[in-house]
């Protein structure tokens, strides 16, 4: 190979690199890939949903006949869609045990004799969308002809990429994620079924408890990631800000350290900033290297994590002391060990076999909205998809302790959770963490006018 | 000063030894076999999870476990041309390029099963310790970067120059029909060059993992920063792929420390694109690189 070529080739590698990154091949042929799918078009007034003998209605997604791995072979068998990060995508580390902890759920509700006759079944239309959201259209849309609905669609931005679809397919989902948007129908055409606060909310409650068990701060910073993790995230610590006369000192934007290669950037701006208290909302690995890199380099403010920045393995790394002393998790719910109904539940599903992070209770508390729809539609006879979205409007949803119960739908400003939970690193703790406080509010998130999505 | 001297030029030597001692990589498979080896990242990042396991799981002192990983990563390189790219020779380079490339997607597969939902550590001594040099505090690990990377890839030229299986390589590089009329066993040469290129891609995996906040799979893509590096530098140039890692190691650096304060308008994390701006102004005035060999075209 000439020198010429060769160097032809490492740039065409990189444009590759880009268009792959870019694009996805949707081979959707559009034909369902389960035969033993019932295929109907719910708008055609010729092709009527079918009826169990019961009189229950049901069409897309939901077989009579039994779920391939089903606890239950008299049941029939409800599909759910889980589109997630699985292999090579930033948040893959999280994204396993959510998809883990979701599987879990869903098979204790189908050992418990499943819903209105059916097991529900979230393992065969499970598929790897790489936290990009055109792979995360061509998926949905290969796997929608057969699904009833979506227990996990991951990532803000992949699930906006398919929300028009899921508007004209009547699909609701549960989202793996917290943007503030799916707080508000305008942003989510009331498809998306959030549990716990948002990011917006999260940082607000976070600077609250800080300013009033730490020391008031008179300087905040925001560091995240470009979009509406980060975005969002920033946007709360500037509310705070306002709210409380203390300086936003500003959003510091970076990015995974497999784009940026470090986190240096980050670092010298947070030492710079001086600030009292530092919002992070990025990856475990990067708040690591933020947290150790700014203290050794003389940083001596108190920093606060979002609930994606922890990871138990941190406790390994050599920034474990730093974030013993300066680093505060917030979370929307308790942690591992936490004495609830749902909470034990949950740990009787894992046995001794603790899940690799706190992923799994993320997965395992978001599907209860999904779980309390399906038996809201079964009551009112009509599993079709527009029968399941139609019970979305004022779902009451019991989270068995795990969070306080929900109601969607009416005066987000009035019903949107507003409660975290403070942990803090802990060596002898199950999965690292250990609540300073839960049940946690804050003047200012409370105060907060919650009338639209932050970012 | 402190601040140039500390976050600027030391840290900036340090990453950008990490990145001479991929490119040496890329250049040792290049010189040898005429392929771009696109599977380094993957190398890469298998390195530092060996390393990871025996420091920390199966609990190897810590020299001991970067050797030992770089020997696993040597036999995975050897095996890898064998299997993969021994039954390309004779095709045409694009085609075993094109190979490597599925080798990369196999091993980073590969990896990120390895390393699953976890973030790894290496289990360094360094952590976030500094030292004083001349009076000014540096990170220990970027003084390790250098020490490390410079001397492994001073060990590798004493090799070429001066053995006698350094000298086939070097034959091979100028001549593969050449070298095999003389005795030279090019296939061997082949394997053996993926084997170094393999085993100093994991000790640049076990140097990207010092990272305060330790490493996941996807951390493999910084590898491809040793594109522009070797670019920069020639394809074909050792001496190249060092001065150029170097060089833009610490162009990155100062550009990280210092744009956002005083050109905050080319927008946040503008330092990623730096390595890609030298590259192009480089290939425009040289295209062959700086230290590339100059090609002579016969018209």
């Amino acid at each position: 190979m000439t020198s010429s070529k060769a160097r032809g080739m490492v740039a065409a590698f990189g444009v590759v690199a880009l268009v792959a990154a870019g694009c996805a091949v949707d081979d959707d042929d559009g034909e369902p890939d389960d035969p033993g799918t019932v295929e109907e078009d719910p708008d055609d007034p010729d092709d009527p949903p079918e009826d169990e003998p019961d009189g229950l209605a049901f069409d897309l997604g939901v077989t009579e006949e039994a779920c391939p791995a089903g606890v239950n072979p008299d049941n029939g068998c409800i599909y759910l869609g889980v589109l997630s990060d699985l292999s090579e995508g930033p948040f893959a580390a999280l994204a396993i045990p959510i998809t883990a902890g979701q599987e879990a759920f869903w098979q204790r509700v189908n050992e418990d004799g499943g819903i209105g006759g059916f097991d529900v079944d979230i393992s065969t239309y499970t598929r790897d969308t790489l936290y990009d959201p055109q792979e995360h259209s061509a998926r949905y849309r290969e796997i929608e002809p057969n699904v009833l609905a979506l227990a996990q669609t991951l990532g803000t931005e992949p699930t906006e990429a398919i929300l028009s679809d899921m508007d004209s397919d009547n699909v609701i989902g549960a989202p793996a994620t917290w943007w503030s948007g799916w707080h508000f129908e305008d942003a989510d055409q009331g498809l998306i079924l959030e549990s716990g606060y948002s990011y917006c909310i999260e940082s607000q409650i976070g600077l609250d408890w800080v300013s009033g068990n730490v020391a008031p701060p008179s300087s905040v910073l925001a560091v995240g990631y470009p979009g509406d993790y980060g975005g969002d995230s920033a946007a709360g610590v500037e509310a705070w800000a306002e709210a409380n006369d203390a300086e936003f000192v500003g959003w510091v934007e970076t990015a995974p350290d497999a784009v940026v290669g470090s986190q240096d950037a980050a670092i010298g701006q947070v030492v710079g900033s001086g600030a009292d208290v530092v919002m992070l909302a990025v990856g475990p690995a990067e708040a690591a290297a933020i947290v150790g890199g700014s203290m050794a380099n003389g940083f001596e403010g108190q920093f606060l994590g979002s609930v994606p920045t922890w990871n138990p393995a941190l406790l390994g790394s050599p920034a474990a002391d730093a974030l013993k002393a300066a680093y505060l998790h917030i979370a929307p719910w308790e942690g591992w060990e936490a004495d609830t109904p749902g909470h034990e539940a949950m740990r009787e599903t894992v046995g001794d076999n603790l899940p690799d992070n706190e992923g799994f209770i993320f997965g395992w508390v978001w599907s209860y909205p999904i779980k309390a729809a399906l038996e809201a539609a079964v009551a009112n006879e009509d599993l079709t998809r527009a029968g399941l979205r139609s019970v979305v409007d004022g779902l009451q949803v019991d989270y068995e302790g795990m969070l306080p119960d929900a109601t969607f739908g009416g005066d987000r400003d009035e019903s949107a959770i507003r409660t975290a939970v403070i942990n803090r690193p802990d060596d002898d703790a199950a999965l690292g963490v250990t609540p300073v406080e839960a049940g946690v509010t804050g003047e200012t998130a409370d105060a907060f006018e919650y009338t639209a999505p932050c970012a | 000063m402190t601040e140039l001297i500390s976050s600027g030029l030391i840290r900036g030597l340090g990453i950008g030894s990490t990145y001479a001692l991929l490119a040496v990589g890329f250049v040792i498979i290049y010189r040898a076999t005429g392929v771009i080896n696109f599977a380094q990242p993957a190398l890469m990042i298998l390195g530092a999870y060996f390393t990871s396991v025996f420091a920390t799981s199966v609990g190897v002192p810590f020299p001991l476990a970067v050797l030992a990983a770089m020997a696993v990563l040597a036999v995975i390189g050897l095996a890898t041309e064998r299997v993969a790219l021994r039954p390309m020779v004779g095709k045409q380079p694009f085609a075993a390029a094109m190979v490597t490339v599925g080798v990369f997607i196999v091993l980073f597969v590969v990896a990120h099963r390895l390393i699953g939902a976890q973030v790894r550590t290496v289990g360094d001594p360094w952590g976030l310790e500094r030292a004083s040099l001349f009076g000014v505090s540096v990170a220990q690990v970027d003084l390790a970067k250098i020490v490390i990377s410079l001397f492994a890839i001073a060990i590798v030229g004493l090799f070429l120059t001066r053995s006698r299986l350094g000298l086939a390589m070097r034959a091979t590089s100028m001549d593969q029909e050449v070298a095999l009329a003389q005795g030279v066993n090019v296939g061997r040469i082949f394997g053996l060059a993926w084997a170094i290129s393999a085993a100093l891609a994991a000790l640049a995996g076990m140097l990207i993992g010092t990272a305060a906040g330790g490493f996941e799979a996807v951390v493999a893509l910084v590898a491809l920063k040793a594109l522009p590096v070797i670019i920069v530098g020639g394809l074909d140039s050792i001496k190249g792929a060092v001065y150029a890692g170097l060089f833009i190691g610490v162009a990155e650096a100062l550009t990280r420390t210092y744009q956002p304060q005083y050109a905050a308008w080319l927008g946040a994390n503008f330092d990623v694109v730096v390595p890609y701006v030298i590259m192009i102004i480089v290939l425009v005035f040289r295209p062959y690189g700086l230290f590339g060999t100059r090609e002579v075209e016969r018209v």
